[in-house]
């Protein structure tokens, strides 16, 4: 009779697919150094959540050792599949599919999305729901550096190097629009080459005053607190990866009455943060999108972030 | 969420915030000067300057020491700290040494701090000891650097701040909070508060009756360009604000936070949409026999005197009473800038930040 079981369960194992999926970023908020309680300094950031585009994964369990993806290129995907599986305490690969629409090489993260999609779809295909900490914890293992898209639209400051909440923000980000568009004439950016920031000890101190901001924001659901954040924060950028027209953006954020300006810090994208509920929005919007492809910018783009069903 | 810190002196240098008015906040501080001694002592260590048993020195008999003091005795850090025989009290001595700090009180025969007597005696301290690690508070800095903190205070407590108002002694908490805000809030009016016969804005150095904020010497880490309104308020004014304070608040500060306090109250009177935050150094233990005793005030020529409703504005810089608070725009310009425009008798424009609201 045990050969019956045997049996029984390695069919019920083929059987099990699972899929899921992740959203993409518009690169970070603030991204910087930041104390822990106990005053040591780690990398951190507070992803940008844009859940327009995504990747979706599919796991299909096997009796093979080795987890084969599609398109073999995905590699991180691939790893984060067979870290999930060893997490689990689970032996045996499977085949993991991966479709996205989220272009590479601007900060979007669509590296991490697929990652997040594919250790969402090794679990969904063991029947096991993982919380975010463990999901982030298992993207940094997979990619080295990733971003707090585990955790969807929920604020926290990731330290992205070690998969680890310096804070937790307790909330969503406040409802905001986004008009995005690409520096640079649209050239993408190879994070892996990029080296690591050093920041001086003045931008140390600032970023705990940014982390304070988005905490406020946060709270109070307050979209020019976290405007003035990511400003302050794609300022400190500026002077570690420059992207060409700053000031000329800086500018018409001003004029337009945005709550700021928000940049990949290891991307090319560049953002202009509203008030959803702002007065006259739409308009307003429209003649900022104007004013920056007439400076040149590419894609010009509208996202919704929190918008809780609301369309453009 | 209770989490209890590595080192308990973070906890000690966080201040209270207290809402003194619909629209303004006062962080009050037991003993300021932690924040920015640990974070200097921190950033020592760090960066290696400052080793185990180190013998740290200073030149203040204020605050700063007192903190410094408590820092090296919980760190096993040796210290001399310099003053002068004018400066300290036996009291405030002794608590010094009771916690470990070797304290050098030079004569004094002019009445001015013997400040360059100081610096001598603490050069020569150091030249003899391979591992001595001057704080250097007036021109470090890591002093205003660590500020950085209390502008997060405030902003997680009030998010967007429009005015902050403090004292001015080293220039570090004033400058540093100052500098963080706006660099996140761009319109942020700073509002100074010196005394009398102190040289920080322009005034010709003189006999100071309010300790523990205005200067005799120029410290580095005072940055005039930041400052929008300089007020002088005088010892008289200070005392009467502390005493209300404890009144109306439940507040026991020293007479720098009653000077601090007494011009915030009047920028949030002003300006009733603006946020408005203020800083207040420390409490009011210390002054327990002087600020706070019937005894002592009454023996002061004039007291008790009328608290001013408002400052009096100055278009010549120019020392004034200790019952007096006065007030001149300085409108973010250097030193140098406004004495020029000083010496050739220019008036400066009469509008400042309250009347342009």
């Amino acid at each position: 009779m045990a050969g019956t079981g045997d049996l029984m369960s390695r069919e019920a194992l083929r059987s099990q697919v699972g899929t899921a999926a992740a959203i993409a970023h518009h690169g970070e908020l603030i991204q910087g150094v930041f104390k822990d309680d106990g005053g040591r300094l780690h990398r951190g950031l507070v992803t940008l959540p844009i859940t327009g585009l995504r990747s979706e994964a599919s796991f299909a369990r096997s009796d093979g050792d080795a987890v084969v993806v599609h398109p073999n290129h995905k590699i991180k995907a691939s790893a984060a599949a067979q870290l999930t599986l060893e997490f689990l305490n689970v032996t045996g690969g499977g085949v993991l599919r991966l479709q996205s629409s989220i272009p590479v090489g601007h900060g979007y993260g669509s590296s991490t999305a697929d990652v997040v999609a594919s250790i969402r779809a090794v679990a969904a295909a063991l029947n096991v729901q993982l919380r975010p900490s463990s999901i982030g914890r298992l993207a940094v293992a997979a990619e080295r550096a990733s971003d707090a898209i585990a955790f969807d639209e929920h604020a926290v400051l990731f330290a992205q190097r070690e998969g680890t909440v310096i804070e937790n923000f307790a909330g969503s980000l406040p409802p905001l629009l986004l008009l995005g568009f690409k520096a640079n004439a649209g050239a993408p950016v190879d994070t892996l080459q990029l080296p690591p920031a050093r920041y001086d000890s003045a931008e140390i101190q600032e970023f705990g005053v940014l982390r304070a901001l988005v905490a406020r924001a946060v709270r109070l659901q307050d979209p020019y607190l976290l405007g003035r954040a990511a400003s302050a924060s794609a300022l400190i950028s500026q002077r570690h990866l420059p992207k060409q027209g700053f000031g000329e953006i800086a500018e018409i954020a001003r004029r337009a009455g945005a709550c700021g300006v928000q940049v990949a810090h290891s991307g090319s994208l560049f953002g202009l943060i509203f008030d959803l509920f702002a007065s006259n929005l739409k308009r307003r919007a429209a003649l900022v999108a104007q004013q920056i492809r007439r400076a040149g910018f590419k894609d010009v783009e509208v996202h919704l972030v929190n918008a809780e069903g609301r369309t453009w | 969420m209770v989490t209890l810190d590595v080192d308990y002196f973070r906890d000690l240098e966080t201040p209270r915030l207290a809402r003194l008015a619909p629209n303004l906040v006062a962080a009050a501080f037991p003993l300021m000067k932690l924040m920015p001694a640990r974070f200097i002592l921190d950033r020592a260590a760090s960066n290696g300057e400052l080793k185990r048993g180190s013998h740290i020195v200073e030149t203040t008999s204020g605050t700063f020491g007192m903190a410094v003091a408590l820092l090296a005795a919980a760190r096993d850090y040796r210290l001399t700290l310099v003053t002068a025989s004018t400066l300290i009290d036996a009291k405030y001595k002794a608590r010094l040494e009771r916690i470990g700090a070797t304290v050098i009180a030079l004569d004094d025969p002019r009445g001015d701090g013997n400040q360059p007597g100081r610096l001598e005696r603490l050069k020569e301290i150091l030249a003899t000891e391979p591992d001595g690690f001057w704080t250097r508070q007036y021109d470090s800095p890591g002093n205003w650097l660590a500020y950085a903190r209390l502008a997060e205070l405030f902003i997680r407590a009030m998010g967007k701040v429009d005015c902050l108002v403090g004292c001015v002694g080293t220039g570090g908490s004033l400058c540093g909070t100052a500098s963080f805000l706006r660099t996140v809030f761009p319109h942020l009016t700073v509002f100074a508060v010196d005394t009398h016969r102190s040289v920080l804005f322009g005034q010709p150095v003189g006999k100071r009756m309010l300790r523990g904020l205005g200067n005799s010497v120029l410290p580095q880490n005072v940055r005039h360009e930041l400052v929008d309104e300089i007020h002088w308020v005088g010892a008289y004014p200070a005392y009467r604000t502390a005493h209300r304070l404890l009144r109306e608040h439940g507040l026991f500060m020293g007479p720098t936070s009653g000077a601090a306090a007494l011009v915030a109250q009047w920028v949030a009177t002003t300006l009733p949409d603006a946020q408005v935050a203020v800083i207040m150094p420390d409490e009011g233990h210390r002054h327990a026999e002087t600020v706070y005793n019937d005894e002592w005030l009454s023996a002061l020529p004039g007291w008790p005197c009328k608290e001013p409703s408002e400052p009096r504005t100055l278009t010549t810089i120019a020392p004034a009473a200790e019952t007096q608070w006065t007030r001149f725009l300085w409108l973010r310009r250097s030193l140098g800038d406004v004495l020029e425009t000083q010496a050739a008798g220019e008036v400066p424009p009469a509008v400042g930040a309250a009347e342009n609201l």
